[in-house]
């Protein structure tokens, strides 16, 4: 488990990129769940937290490929790969990621 | 035209004006009832207009598009504002910003379309890199590997902007000339108080035409023919017969705060006087009846009438074209309504073609070798003088003596009536349209 960030540097419709080798992007819906992907998007290197939250989805800012931030799914092209999802732990004010494996 | 560098009033070009027969007068030959117009390569000299893009539009407030053209959130249009296209887009708080068209990384242009709508940010189409309605630049390919870049820094560069009349006026200036002075300036000089033309609510009427000219003269021309009415007897009978004052050929335009009275008989400002829409409610009892006009340099025509407003937008593209976007604007109720504004429009769109046609009838002509020293004014143009005063100081002003800068000559900076600004605001005068 990594401590992400705090509770509070992610209200509801924020993003936050966790730098690392595989770079993770929290998002925390507009109801106030909290996600966790891969931060970059399958298609082409851009930062899917730099992107647009809608609903339960992230468009990627560059060429507006959609992903579900439940499943990691491509809803729209051109990526064609999913993103993988990690899982999300609040604990104590605290965000924590837990990375998943290499193979997704 | 051999120089590049045309010759001042009273300067007589040095080369390649032979003084054929017929052509011998010089400006200095001149009878009193006579004043020089500027010589001919002024309208036509890619390196004349080359400064006038840098010095008068790309240095002065210049009118882009109506704020109610850009009515949502990722709402854009495009303008060419002298050598530069402009991006106007209003963003997610409602603010209307521009920016230069340019992308920050390899210069593409931006947006290529007139307008449009874009769902939450400017995309390059060459390599993506990708600006929010601020102008900021959130991402691009491989930035998250660039965090020396900084995002306000490599973002799209600002251009002034100021909102007046409901229109979007923009300054590429660094420093901008005061809005106060150059814009609002130019109602009081018409009209001789500011206030004058708020009682028109110009920024809450609606849009319920517009006609876009697509025009083969030079800007001036266009200026020119709408600061005096001495062509109004012989190219606007419908405009003569409405407001028959301008049959004289001196308009409202020696006088400030004088309207041009509707005739007699007239019921309204329509191609056949027949009555017009619903009557602005705030005017006072003098602007009843009466038509209005103002030039507010370097490129909008304000014309005022009881039941609407008029406002001509030029961009000048080239010596030789200029687009004129012409807007007729009326109470809202009267646009809602769906009521018919034909014969309302029909009268200035008329007026608008026989104008334009006589300035593209002047326009192969600028370049004619019995027109290198110009034509003449005769009194009731006097006042167009003033203009040209104003023209050549603005282009004088480059500090950059030499090749290239017409009028440039110290005769004309330091002439006591081509002050850099109050000579030719003062004087200028709009006319009839």
């Amino acid at each position: 488990m990594i401590a992400a960030c705090p509770l509070e540097a992610l209200p509801p419709g924020a993003s936050f990129r966790l730098d690392g080798e595989n770079p993770i992007a929290l998002f925390r819906t507009e109801d106030g769940q909290i996600f966790a992907i891969d931060d970059t998007c399958t298609h082409q290197d851009a930062s899917l937290s730099d992107g647009w939250l809608d609903g339960c989805e992230v468009e990627c800012p560059l060429h507006s490929s959609r992903f579900d931030l439940r499943t990691g799914e491509v809803d729209a092209p051109p990526a064609k790969r999913a993103v993988r999802t990690h899982r999300v732990v609040v604990d104590g004010g605290t965000v924590f990621v837990e990375p998943s494996g290499c193979d997704g | 035209m051999t120089t590049g560098t045309p010759a001042t009033t009273g300067t007589p070009a040095a080369t390649g004006t032979p003084a054929t027969t017929g052509t011998s007068a010089t400006t200095g030959d001149l009878p009193p009832s006579l004043v020089a117009t500027l010589p001919g390569d002024w309208y036509v000299d890619p390196a004349v207009f080359a400064l006038e893009q840098r010095l008068i539009f790309e240095s002065m407030w210049f009118c882009v598009t109506r704020s109610a053209d850009l009515p949502a959130p990722g709402s854009f249009r495009t303008a060419v504002v002298g050598r530069e296209s402009v991006l106007i887009g209003r963003g997610r708080d409602g603010t209307v910003r521009a920016f230069f068209n340019v992308c920050r990384h390899r210069g593409a242009r931006l947006c290529t379309e007139e307008s449009g709508t874009v769902g939450r940010a400017f995309r390059c189409t060459y390599h993506a890199w990708t600006y929010d309605l601020d102008g900021r630049l959130i991402a691009a390919p491989n930035l998250t590997k660039m965090p020396d870049v900084d995002r306000i820094g490599y973002g799209l560069v600002r251009v002034h902007v100021r909102e007046w009349l409901g229109y979007v006026w923009v300054c590429l200036a660094d420093d901008p000339p005061p809005f106060e002075d150059d814009v609002l300036g130019e109602v009081v000089t018409r009209l001789g108080d500011a206030r004058a033309i708020d009682r028109y609510g110009v920024a809450d009427l609606e849009l319920g035409r517009r006609i876009r000219y697509d025009v083969a003269a030079n800007w001036k021309l266009i200026v020119e023919n709408f600061m005096e009415c001495y062509h109004c007897a012989t190219i606007h009978p419908e405009l003569v017969e409405v407001l028959p004052e301008f049959a004289a050929g001196y308009a409202a335009q020696y006088y400030v705060g004088h309207g041009a009275e509707f005739g007699e008989r007239i019921e309204g400002f329509t191609v056949d006087g027949s009555p017009g829409l619903d009557r602005i409610p705030t005017l006072s009892p003098e602007q009843d009846r009466r038509y209005f006009a103002i030039t507010v340099k370097p490129q909008v025509f304000v014309n005022l009438v009881p039941d609407h407003v008029i406002l001509h937008r030029m961009f000048p593209l080239a010596p030789d074209r200029t687009i004129v976007e012409c807007d007729w604007l009326y109470l809202p109720d009267v646009v809602a309504s769906g009521r018919d504004l034909d014969r309302s429009v029909e009268l200035f769109h008329r007026v608008n073609q026989q104008d334009f046609d006589a300035c593209e009838r002047c326009q192969p002509s600028m370049s004619s070798r019995v027109y290198a020293r110009g034509g003449v004014l005769v009194p009731s143009e006097h006042h167009i003088g003033g203009f040209h005063d104003w023209v050549r100081a603005k282009l004088a002003g480059t500090g950059s003596p030499g090749a290239g800068s017409p009028g440039a000559g110290p005769q004309d900076a330091g002439s006591p009536d081509a002050g850099p600004q109050g000579a030719g605001v003062s004087r200028d005068t709009p006319g009839d349209g």
